[in-house]
């Protein structure tokens, strides 16, 4: 209470520098927007949310935008890099804690991150992944810099355990002053606006996408004497490897020309190394191990069936992909998977053994009297339903959005964390958000944000991209010259 | 070129002569901040008052005089090894580059660099300290295989001049790069 006192007096937040940055930026930008994309998870990283932030930062430098992306050192892959198109991506030495994931002080990463926003002259953060914590510290940062927030959950969480309620407190502080929320589907949706205490207003449902080019069914491929299951998951607990292990033995048994083909790696393989020991099946249980990205299609292609065993999924990408390369698809209904496909191109389950042999059964009965659509009409109709361009039209929209909202200052957010975040930890992060904007006041005093260099862009309105530009990106500089 | 607005990273004032003793020839020199006689007195009266107060603890007289000998011995290190006085890049078409910073004591270190090792003079930008910031290099080319570069050469290291001087001098050397 003590702490509510002291700081309801304080003068609103925005720094005088910072505000006159984003008015020349809505005057000249005419609806562009400058947006920092920050998450843990990005290049050379591999994943659903490096691949997200990619493949829509590119659709976004496409439709004209000046994006760059923040993320922390990966071994010595530190400093600033350049992707196709001019975007430009910082990797930034944070030390890393757990899983990728860097260490939360709250504080540490301001310097550096303060940096970035100034010389790219951001009006939008856009922060991925709840399990990231440079995303929820570029989040504070941005708002203690009274700057736009937006932020992207690609997971689904649990109430009940320990790990989750603090997760979920988190989420919570960290997402009740963020202008806008963005989830993969309309499950993830609901579970995050029950998590964090959000009104639904404020959070849009945006799905990921696939690059349908990349997954393209190749008939010829596979082998039609037989009936191939194909799998490709990480072989986690979560991705319900344990049903797998279930499911294969008692099929095996009633068809003797079906074969599991399964890519991926992970704790579960034990379980499903018992299961081909067990049931001698060592000719018709394929495992392939860790997959690169570029081979997934390869594997795919290979199969006429795909069966996704998930128990807890926010939008599952691999039955897309799956659908892509012309699989007929098998999987579990739970979390966002039935808002994925068209009824007719899945046949979902319970997340049972019994449930999904079932639906095994009918799609290999399906498949053997031939009555399935042609693996290429299947794409067809997939190409159509995600795409990164729509994706990125989308995303775009929010950003219109929320760059016409204004900043919370700082006293509305103190009385926004103490009155949304339960009375311990709105107060404790109320004093947080009131030492990081007395941090952020030492710094510009420190480095007044004039001293900092206005950075050339390499995507947007300005930009001094071109084709020519020699690998590094720098020669540009003699064009601006 | 003598432009009293450029400044350093830091804020600080620095001056920049570009001298052009002819076509193929140019030198650019950057000063940076003289020793300001205020930090000197700061830490010298910091280091005494410790001092001071070690001194009231213990009554050690020793204490004092290994203060001033510290604080001399410091003073000359720092002008003799740290501190620049000014850094220059001398740069020749067709001979090569030479690069020299003389400190405070008046110590000099020069070096020289062959064209024919020199692949390019480059704007980069790089993580330094709690800032990114932006930096002049030269590259230079691996011996064996001349489209590859073996190894980065920051310039102006002391001085961290701001991106408006950069790329002052950096059109100076592309001038002569491009004729030889």
């Amino acid at each position: 209470c003590g702490v509510l006192l002291t700081t309801a007096t304080f003068a609103p937040p925005t720094p005088a520098l910072v505000r006159s940055h984003r008015a020349t930026a809505r005057a000249a930008g005419s609806g562009r927007h400058r947006i920092c994309m920050v998450s843990d998870f990005f290049y050379p990283n591999m994943g659903g949310v490096e691949s997200h932030i990619y493949q829509l930062s590119q659709c976004l430098v496409e439709q004209g935008h000046k994006v760059v992306i923040a993320t922390h050192a990966y071994g010595d892959r530190r400093g600033v890099r350049y992707l196709t198109r001019g975007l430009k991506v910082y990797y930034l030495p944070l030390q890393v804690m757990y899983n990728q994931s860097t260490s939360t002080t709250c504080f540490h990463s301001l310097p550096l991150l303060r940096c970035v926003f100034v010389r790219e002259r951001i009006t939008v953060v856009h922060a991925h992944s709840s399990f990231s914590a440079m995303a929820h510290d570029a989040l504070f940062h941005a708002k203690t810099m009274g700057l736009n927030t937006v932020f992207t959950d690609h997971s689904l969480f649990g109430f009940a355990d320990v790990s989750s309620v603090l997760t979920n407190k988190l989420l919570t502080v960290s997402l009740c002053d963020t202008n806008h929320i963005i989830c993969v589907s309309y499950t993830s949706k609901e579970n995050t606006v029950l998590r964090a205490g959000l009104d639904p207003e404020i959070v849009s449902v945006i799905p990921n996408a696939v690059d349908p080019t990349e997954f393209t069914p190749d008939p010829g491929r596979r082998d039609d004497s037989k009936i191939t299951v194909v799998v490709v998951s990480r072989l986690v607990y979560r991705k319900g490897i344990d049903l797998l292990g279930g499911i294969i033995p008692e099929l095996c048994a009633k068809h003797p020309d079906l074969c599991f083909l399964i890519g991926g790696e992970g704790p579960k393989r034990i379980v499903l190394e018992e299961v081909r020991e067990k049931y001698q099946l060592h000719d018709r249980v394929r495992l392939l191990g860790a997959l690169d990205h570029k081979d997934v299609r390869d594997v795919l292609v290979q199969g006429h069936i795909f069966l996704n065993t998930s128990l807890t999924e926010a939008f599952c990408m691999a039955i897309v992909e799956g659908a892509s390369c012309g699989l007929q698809v098998v999987s579990t209904c739970v979390g966002g998977i039935p808002e994925v496909l068209p009824d007719e191109m899945v046949t979902l389950c319970e997340p049972t053994v019994r449930s999904l042999c079932d639906g095994l059964e009918i799609v290999i009965a399906r498949q053997r009297s031939g009555s399935v659509p042609s693996p290429a009409s299947i794409h067809r109709r997939v190409e159509t339903l995600y795409t990164w361009r729509n994706v990125a039209e989308r995303t775009e929209k929010v950003y219109n959005r929320v760059s016409g909202q204004e900043v919370l200052s700082l006293d509305r957010r103190l009385t926004r964390l103490t009155s949304h975040c339960g009375s311990v930890a709105g107060a404790i992060f109320a004093f947080i958000a009131v030492l990081n904007y007395l941090f952020l006041l030492l710094l510009q005093w420190l480095i007044p944000d004039d001293v900092i260099d206005i950075a050339i862009d390499g995507s947007g309105p300005q930009s001094c991209w071109t084709q020519t530009s020699s690998k590094k990106g720098k020669r540009k500089a003699n064009q601006i010259l | 070129m003598a432009d009293d607005s450029l400044t350093d990273i830091y804020g600080n004032r620095i001056g920049v002569a570009c001298r052009c003793h002819s076509d193929l020839c140019r030198e650019v020199t950057v000063s940076g901040p003289k020793l300001s006689l205020r930090s000197v007195l700061v830490y010298t009266c910091g280091v005494w008052l410790l001092a001071y107060a070690a001194f009231c603890c213990t009554e050690n007289t020793a204490v004092l005089s290994c203060a001033i000998i510290l604080t001399l011995v410091g003073l000359m290190v720092y002008i003799h090894f740290f501190k620049v006085d000014h850094e220059s890049l001398l740069i020749i078409g067709s001979l090569g580059v030479q690069l020299s910073s003389s400190y405070a004591s008046g110590r000099e270190c020069t070096s020289f660099i062959e064209m024919s090792k020199i692949k390019d003079v480059v704007i980069n930008e790089a993580v330094y300290m709690h800032r990114v910031i932006y930096y002049l290099c030269i590259l230079i080319k691996d011996p064996a295989d001349p489209h590859a570069v073996s190894s980065v050469l920051p310039l102006f290291q002391s001085s961290k001049p701001r991106l408006k001087c950069l790329i002052e001098v950096y059109k100076t050397c592309q001038e002569i790069l491009a004729q030889s």
